[in-house]
């Protein structure tokens, strides 16, 4: 008798449960709507189509969604999350494995708003909390070029090998209630048109914050614009420490000029950098195949975000480094394994092999990028159709994990140069971290 | 673009981040520098730019011009050269010979730069790769050259 009002008690909270829990699944597998719901898909004009490829290139689709050497946009590409692996799609037109029955509006559901048809979820692997900033238009020229400028190929998609229950998508949507931001780009009133374009294209297509900005717990980017501190400021990801882009004078753009910026991602270098790491693949689909106004539009922008002394520390200025510097170890490797090219005063052969003075990878903190490069080299960096003439090679055979630690600290202390000695503990397990041959390479995490 | 090459003059057309070996073997014929690794790690490709060192593999060529460049052709025109090639005779010192132009500048910049080096900072200069292995000829040439050559050159220091 007296078990009663427990078991009311007990039925009420169960069917409160399964009420909450049916809310749940109905508001995380719900089809959104969709601007451009209401409109039909009739074949584009060649000018459509044209402009949709260059958003793509923008967008940098192809760096996800194709694997090196086969058919552009037949996905396959494997990207270690930390629930498990996940794989590219397929979004090349095909009818059965691509997204050639995807509606306009299909399509803008899964770019802008991380949901596919049947209403799955997307993982944020895609990188539509940035995308959801693009124009309508935008979208629509997207769609054009991908239903009628791309060949479609049969390649079914991988699934993923995330785990029953992680596996779940629904509660993506509860992710994507508090870490992104409804609405496409709204010009800011204040700020003329070439920062309203240039903060659209990094934002939106450039999704510039997926490696550059940090991430939070939940793995969500702490900034979405130029409105969070956090926005650009710099992040570890893959093995890479992306630099600030804000204008922070050491781990960031502070003393680049806005041309700096605009050559920079038109060539893949200037009198400060070569792009290496992620940045090649980045540099090489797609920023060099954005128009001028476009880049001096994101190089404006970019110089508007103001850096931040608390983090960056004071400016760095050059020191010449005498012969005494050279003395130890790490100075002596120098001299034999780096100088022909990066020169004894560390100031490199500009613009075609950069500086270390100054560089950001001797600047940060971070010392991953510097030992990354050094094990592995640098990817071909490819301008206008040409490859590079000079490469960092992989020194991953000829110098030890103490070696690498010697000559980074070396680099890492002189010149001016102050991010730090290097630990060879650090070096053994990026080492381990990035072999090919390991049974776990390299976590692929966002690009 | 004008380039000064052993003491001459000559007009080169190339882009700007060709390499100086590039320019120097297949521009301008001038074959007596190697190509070894192309990465600046064995130092075959040696010359000298305004009397340093310098591995032109790696060195765009538009970073030399307005410098002065010395390939082995014209190293004997060097005084200092000229007694480097001669100890590297009297030692005896190639087998193969291909990586030996680049030795024999490598020995020329250390000893224009440092008349006097020991033996600590001949390894330490001295670090071009030889795959016949004949280092041990090489530091016993420079160690003879460097003790001599606060001496006048000696008459019969054998020329090649």
């Amino acid at each position: 008798m007296s078990t009663r009002p427990y078991t009311k008690i007990a039925g009420a909270v169960v069917l409160a449960g399964l009420v909450l829990l049916a809310l749940l699944v109905w508001y995380g597998t719900r089809v959104p709507t969709s601007t451009l719901a209401d409109e039909g898909s009739d074949t584009p004009d060649a000018a459509l189509i044209q402009r949709g490829e260059y958003v793509a290139r923008a967008s940098d689709c192809v760096a996800c969604h194709s694997l090196p050497d086969a058919a552009p946009f037949a996905g396959g590409l494997k990207m270690a999350t930390p629930l498990g692996a996940i794989y590219a799609t397929n979004i090349t037109p095909d009818g059965a494995t691509g997204i050639g029955g995807y509606s306009l509006a299909d399509f803008d559901r899964a770019v802008r708003h991380g949901v596919a048809p049947e209403g799955r979820r997307l993982y944020p692997a895609m990188p539509y909390p940035s995308y959801s900033k693009l124009s309508d238009d935008d979208v629509r020229a997207l769609y054009a070029f991908f239903m009628h400028g791309v060949s479609p190929v049969a390649q079914a998609n991988k699934p993923s090998e995330i785990p029953w229950p992680l596996n779940m998508r629904w509660p993506i949507a509860l992710w994507n209630q508090l870490f992104t931001e409804p609405g496409s780009f709204a010009e800011r009133p204040g700020q003329n048109a070439q920062w309203n374009r240039g903060a659209y294209l990094v934002q939106g297509a450039g999704h510039c914050g997926s490696c550059h900005t940090p991430r939070g717990l939940a793995f969500n980017e702490k900034a979405l614009s130029e409105s969070g501190e956090q926005y650009l400021a710099g992040a570890l990801l893959d093995g890479w420490y992306a630099p600030s882009l804000r204008n922070d004078p050491n781990t960031g753009l502070g003393r680049w000029s806005e041309a700096d910026i605009a050559q920079f991602l038109k060539t893949g270098r200037n009198t400060h950098a070569v792009v290496f790491g992620s940045m090649t693949e980045a540099f090489n689909n797609s920023t060099q195949y954005l128009g001028d106004d476009d880049l001096a539009a994101i190089a404006h922008y970019l110089k508007s975000l103001p850096g931040d002394p608390q983090r960056d520390g004071p400016a760095w200025q050059y020191e010449v480094a005498d012969a005494s510097a050279f003395s130890g170890p790490g100075g002596h490797l120098y001299l034999t394994q780096c100088a022909a090219c990066h020169g004894r005063d560390g100031k490199g052969q500009v613009p075609w092999i950069p500086p270390l003075a100054g560089a950001t990878s001797a600047l940060t903190t971070a010392p991953d990028s510097a030992i990354n490069i050094s094990l592995n080299g640098s990817l071909r960096v490819v301008s206008a159709g040409v490859p590079d003439a000079y490469r960092m090679p992989a020194l991953r055979g000829q110098l030890s994990d103490q070696q690498i630690a010697d000559v980074l600290s070396f680099v890492r202390t002189t010149w001016g140069n102050r991010g730090g000695k290097v630990d060879p503990q650090a070096v053994a397990k990026l080492r381990a971290h990035t072999d090919p041959a390991s049974p776990t390479p390299i976590v692929l995490h966002m690009r | 673009m004008e380039l000064r090459i052993n003491q001459k003059t000559y007009q080169v057309d190339a882009e700007a981040d060709t390499p100086l070996l590039w320019v120097i073997r297949d521009d301008l014929g001038l074959t007596g520098t190697k190509y070894g690794c192309g990465l600046a790690q064995c130092g075959a490709c040696s010359v000298l730019v305004d009397g340093n060192v310098v591995r032109s593999c790696v060195t765009p060529v538009a970073g030399v011009v307005g410098r002065e460049v010395t390939t082995i052709e014209a190293i004997e025109a060097d005084e200092v050269g000229k007694r480097v090639v001669a100890v590297w005779v009297e030692h005896q010192v190639a087998q193969c010979g291909y990586c030996q132009s680049g030795q024999v500048v490598a020995a020329t910049a250390l000893l224009k730069n440092n008349p006097k080096p020991d033996d600590g900072q001949i390894a330490a200069a001295m670090v071009n790769l030889c795959r016949c292995g004949t280092y041990n000829a090489i530091q016993a040439a420079v160690h003879d050259l460097a003790a001599n050559l606060a001496t006048p050159a000696a008459p019969a220091g054998g020329n090649a």
